[in-house]
Order: C-alpha cells, then structure tokens, then sequence
C-alpha cells in the first residue's frame, strides 16, 4: 500500500491552508506534526474526502483516489477530532451501527467489535451509553470504529486531545498495535504522541511540508544543536529574552535552561542530546528557516 | 436502507424528550376537545344544562335513520304547538312545568327546533337546493359555450356533475363531526413536535461532529440522507396518525357518537358545497391523509433549513416563523375568492376543510382544476424543491461519484 500525496493546495479566502503539498507514505505509522493552524486537519479532511482541494491528487497505489469512490472509503478507517458519538447510543449499538455504514455485513460485524472492545479494554462498557464514559474511553470506542472495516489506511485526527498522561499512553500504545500492516496516519501537535511509535514524521508549517524523515534523522539533524545552560534569578530574564528556550528547571539555587542554537550559547554551556520536541521547537519557533 | 432507517429512527426520534412531548400533547389535545365539547355542544351541562343530552337521545330513537313522511309529521306534531305558544312570548316561564320535557316551554322550543327541526330541514331540503345548483350549472353550461368561453363552460359541467343527484335521506347527530372538521389544535401540536424532532436530524451530526465520520463510510452520504429523510417522513406520519386517532376517539367518546360516519360530508351545513362526494368517515379519513401530506411538505422545509445552521436554536426559531407566516397567509385567504393564494400555501393541507367545503376551481391550461387537487400538486411541487435543496446543499464527500459534486465546509 503506497499513497502518495501530489501537490495538494488548499485556499480558504485567499489564504493558504495547504500549499503544493507533496509526501508519499507507505505502510508504517506517520506522524503528522505542526503546530495548531498548520494545515493538519486540512490535510487529513482531503485526504478522507470531506473536502475537495483546489489542485493536487492523492493516489492510492498509482490510482486516483477519486477514480476508487466508495471503493477509496471501504479501505480507510477514521477517526475525527474531537467526536462525540451519540450520547444516548449504547457502545455496541453505535458499533452496530457504524458496521451498516461501513457496509459489514451483521454476524461479521458483531463479532468483530467484540474483538475489538477486547483489545482496548472496553468490554465490560459494551453496554453502557457513550454519554457515561470518559474521554479516553470514548476515545477508545472512537478507534474501534476506525477498526471495524480492517482498514489499509487508519487515520487520526488529534486522537490524544483532551486525555489525561495515562490514557494518552494507553492510547499510544493502541495504535502501536493497531499499525501492523497498515498505514497509520496521526495528526498532532503533541510530540510525545508519536516520539516513541512513528516510523515517520511529516513537519507541517503554514501549509507547507518542512520535513519528513524518520525521528531519528530529525533528531540527528540537530545534534550538537541543543545546549544546558545555567542561570540564576539575576540573569534568567535576559537569557529568557535572548535563546530559544524549550525547557527550564530549577535546581536549588541554580536554573537550568535546556537551550536549542546553532552556535554554542554561553561560555559555559554544555552540549547535550536532542530529542523530538527540540526538533518541534527548532523548526516551529518564529525564524526558522524554509 | 431499513437498517439505516431504524437507526435514524433511534438516532433522532426515540427519545424521552421527543417521547414526552408527545404523551403532553396528547394529553393537551384530550384536554382541548373535552373544552370544544363543554363550550360548544348543545347536549353539554355547561351549555345547556343536564337533560338536554338525555331528551336527544330518547328522542333521537324516534326521528334518527331514514328521514319519512311519517317522522316529519311526528316532530312537526310536537314543534308546531310549541312554536305558536311561543311566538307572542307570553308563555309560563314556570320551572318544571309537568306538560314539558325540559325546564319549560320555550326550553323544549328551543331543544326541537336547534336538535331536530332546522338540521332535519337541512337535510330535507338539500336534494332540492343541490338540484337547483345543478340546473343553474347547466343553464351556465349553454351561456358561456355561447360567448365562448370555455373554461368557464367546463368549470360549470363540472359543477352540474358534482352536485347531479345530491341527497340527504338519514337523519343523524351530526355535531361531533361539525366541531371535528373545524378542529386544528391537534394539526397545530402534530407540527410543533414534528418540527422540534426534525431539528436534530441533521443538525446533531454536526454537534456531535459525527458529520465528517459518516461521509468517510460507504452508507455514510447519500445513502444516509434518504434514510434521515424516510425515518423523518414516517415519524411525522405516525405522529400525525396518532393525533388523528386520537382526536378521532376523543370526539367520538366525548361528543358520546360517530354514527353519521356514513352520512354524506354536505350533510354538515357549512359543507353545503362540498367539493367531493364523500361521506364523513371517507371524509375524516381523507382529511387526515391530506394533513399528513401538508405536515411531510412542512416537515421537509423544517429539514431543509435545518442544513444550514449548526445548532438548533435559530432554525427552530425560522421554522416557526415560517410557520407562522404559512398560518397567516392561510388564514388571510381563507373565505376569499383567491384560490391560487390558498393553492400555493402547503399549509392549507393541514386546515383542508377550506380545500373541500366549497367547489372551487382552478384553471390550469383552460381545465378547471378543483382547489384541493391543485393544493396536492403545489404541496408536491414544493416537496420536490425541498427536497432538491437539501440534495444540493447537504455535505458530500468529495471522492465520491469522481469528487465532481460540490463540498460544502464549515470553517
């Protein structure tokens, strides 16, 4: 399974959501990162359909996504951000119902959303209304419907938003397992959602790709670039206003400010080791460069 | 497709809100026909007192059925001499007189002659006058072929034929259905809940934010909206139906009869011209199909304007006002001579005693149309451009059908 993304431009009164968008992405998880207004969930909205872009194709193993129709849609698994589901449906109700939509057939359906509530740990909520459970739990049932269909293609919209550190996890760990054999695509502007789980990440800036690369590769793009450097209640302000700062601790007397530069940023600075939400802040801070 | 409807059914209409609202108004409605009864009816307490029920119906078993010579002069016998001890208003006004059947004279004057004496007459009457109406018919038929003028020509065969044998041979109580065929409050409450379930039936996809995950599914588009549209049309349709029992068996239990049910509609004085020959149960039964179809056309336009809002606050607010604006222009036509006016509002299909209690025309290419069935074609054409709206303006997934269909977004 291959889809590649050909220079999709989208335009919402005269400005650009998404600009000669190009990427190719092949079975593994990609994560789509960028920062609030990037252009994420105007992607994922062409990709799935729900908007049309104004230039560009998306191809689907060579073929044109919309020469498949509703043969495209029966090989995609979805997930919105922030669903809410029907508050007065029960969890295996709506299941059942997603299955008439995604056109499995009954017994086939059933038996696999119970496979499904198994793996995400919702069994015993199988017959609860979804206006009880929590978020991560309706998060939860939100990737089992993505899953009924045995989907190609998974995609997440900005599926952590709003769920405390554990089920953040829990969830993480879900799409880990969900992404064998498939394409797994997840918007986000959290970096610790895809740090550990994507083979790929996409940087998403005003519309425009910065990057796609494996984490690694991002992270060893700007080795030697992330500092710790010490300051104190007198000279905190001034460093504050002058680096790029993406972490700060105090340490009894001393603050330790953890300091993204090309240069090295102070005599006493140390070098230490990147990791992805340096690379966030290197390319996302105001300045970066193209 | 029947899946999808019943899940649209459970999505949108089987809810405790929806559910209650119309056990109240049905309740509402019982409440309502009870106070049309107590208000109106000359066999109530409040209007005429205790005994006036009891003497119509003793009464009733003497001169009820087939009207005959035998029966006429029998009322007469009793009517006449009450009528003359009357008229110069010089008779006992003494309670309980023991040669009375009601507190006195002009009591017992008065039950014959507003129970008996002036609807027997109606009826006794009618064969003759529809007779004269037919004759004039023709006489027209023969003047307007001499000017020329064809469709009026046309229009007054079709009179001739609709009033040609004319008859009112039974005498029955008929005042159940004179105050049901006047009875809107039922329609008015069947609207409201119709309009205030159909708020959801788009609009919660988009405050759930479910509207994007449907239209990633095969069923999802097109598929779902004739489901939501099927399960809307049959939810208004037994909401419609169970008023309609309702009403109908509360006015039967109420008004404590529905035997003239096989009496003709023109045996009730204010369908003297009848625009169809029908009796009145064909009648109740008739009407209450029409309503439902005015109910469905307003029901789709609620649906309609629904599409463009995302919360429910301000197309409920419209639709009402649309409504409203239907009832006024309905209300503004009504008694007048401009038929068009009345044909175009699909709101006449639910107050349809107006379509069917005159003989009316419309001319459509030089043939005399009658009213109601050019309120039927209006009410369908409207169906229709409802419909297409919400086709057009509905949101669509873009790789479908080559992704040529146009995409609505909200931003």
């Amino acid at each position: 399974m291959k889809v590649t993304f050909k220079g999709i431009s989208k335009r919402y009164k005269g400005k650009y959501a998404l600009q000669d968008f190009s990427a190719e992405l092949e079975n593994g998880i990609y994560g789509l990162l960028g920062t609030n207004g990037a252009g994420k969930t105007t992607l994922i909205n062409i990709f799935v359909g729900i908007l049309k872009s104004d230039s560009g194709q998306v191809l689907i193993d060579g073929v044109d996504a919309r020469s498949l129709g509703v043969n495209f849609l029966s090989r995609i698994g979805y997930l919105p951000q922030f669903p809410q589901f029907y508050k007065n449906f029960k969890v295996i109700e709506f299941l059942r119902y997603m299955c008439v939509l995604k056109g499995i057939p009954a017994e086939q359906g059933e038996k696999r959303a119970k496979e499904l509530l198994e793996i995400v740990n919702l069994s015993d909520a199988a017959g609860k209304k979804i206006g009880a459970l929590s978020g991560g739990m309706r998060q939860r049932v939100g990737i089992v419907q993505a899953m009924l269909n045995n989907p190609d293609i998974l995609i997440l919209d900005e599926p952590t938003a709003g769920l405390d550190p554990q089920e953040r996890i829990r969830f993480r760990n879900l799409i880990a397992k969900f992404s064998e054999n498939r394409t797994v695509l997840l918007a986000t502007h959290i970096v610790s959602d895809i740090e550990f789980i994507a083979n790929q990440v996409i940087l998403l800036k005003n519309g425009r790709l910065l990057k796609q690369d494996t984490p690694q590769a991002l992270v060893g793009g700007i080795a030697g670039k992330v500092w710790e450097v010490a300051a104190t209640d007198e000279t905190i302000d001034e460093k504050l206003n002058r680096l790029k700062v993406s972490n700060m601790m105090r340490d009894r007397h001393e603050i330790r400010l953890r300091v993204i530069d090309d240069e090295k940023p102070d005599a006493r600075a140390v070098n230490v080791l990147p990791n992805l939400e340096d690379v966030f802040l290197y390319y996302f801070e105001e300045g970066a460069q193209w | 497709m029947v899946k999808l409807i019943l899940f649209e059914w459970r999505k949108h209409f089987l809810k405790i809100p929806v559910m209650a609202a119309v056990l109240l108004f049905s309740i509402l409605n019982v409440a309502k026909i009870y106070s049309v009864y107590e208000g109106n009816s000359l066999l109530s307490k409040n209007v005429t007192g205790p005994l006036w029920k009891e003497l119509y119906w003793d009464m009733y078993k003497d001169f009820g059925g087939t009207i005959t010579d035998e029966k006429i002069r029998k009322l007469m016998a009793i009517y006449r001499p009450l009528e003359q001890r009357t008229a110069d208003l010089t008779a006992s006004t003494t309670y309980r007189n023991a040669d009375t059947y009601l507190a006195n004279v002009y009591e017992d004057f008065h039950f014959f002659r507003w129970c008996y004496v002036n609807p027997m007459k109606y009826a006794y009457d009618y064969e003759a006058y529809a007779h004269g109406v037919a004759s004039a018919a023709r006489d027209n038929i023969a003047f307007y072929q001499s000017v020329g003028n064809a469709y009026e020509s046309r229009k007054n065969a079709a009179i001739a034929e609709l009033f040609e044998g004319r008859a009112i041979t039974s005498f029955s109580y008929t005042e159940m259905y004179q105050h049901y065929v006047q009875y809107d409050f039922s329609a008015f409450l069947a609207l409201l809940i119709c309009l205030y379930g159909f708020m959801s039936v788009f609009l919660t996809e988009k405050e759930t934010e479910m509207d994007a995950l449907l239209l990633t599914t095969e069923a999802g588009g097109a598929a779902t909206v004739r489901a939501k549209l099927m399960a809307s049309a049959l939810f208004a349709c037994l909401v419609c139906f169970w008023f309609w029992l309702v009403d109908f068996a509360a006015f039967s239990a109420i008004f404590g009869s529905w035997e003239a049910a096989s009496s003709p509609l023109y045996a009730l004085e204010s369908f003297i011209h009848a625009s169809i020959n029908v009796s009145l149960g064909q009648y109740a039964a008739l009407s209450a199909v029409v309503k439902t179809a005015g109910i469905v056309v307003l029901g789709l336009a609620f649906l309609l304007i629904s599409c463009f809002f995302r919360n429910a606050l301000i197309p409920f607010i419209i639709g009402l006002f649309a409504t409203f604006g239907c009832v006024y222009m309905a209300e503004a036509s009504m008694g007048s001579g401009r038929v068009w006016l009345k044909a175009i509002n699909p709101f006449v299909l639910v107050v349809n005693r107006e379509l069917f209690r005159k003989a009316e025309f419309v001319s459509l290419l030089g043939y005399p149309l009658p009213s109601y069935m050019a309120a039927l074609l209006f009410a369908a054409v409207w169906g229709a451009v409802f419909l297409g709206g919400i086709a057009i303006f509905v949101r669509k997934n873009a790789w479908r059908q080559g992704g040529r269909r146009r995409v609505t977004m909200d931003l």
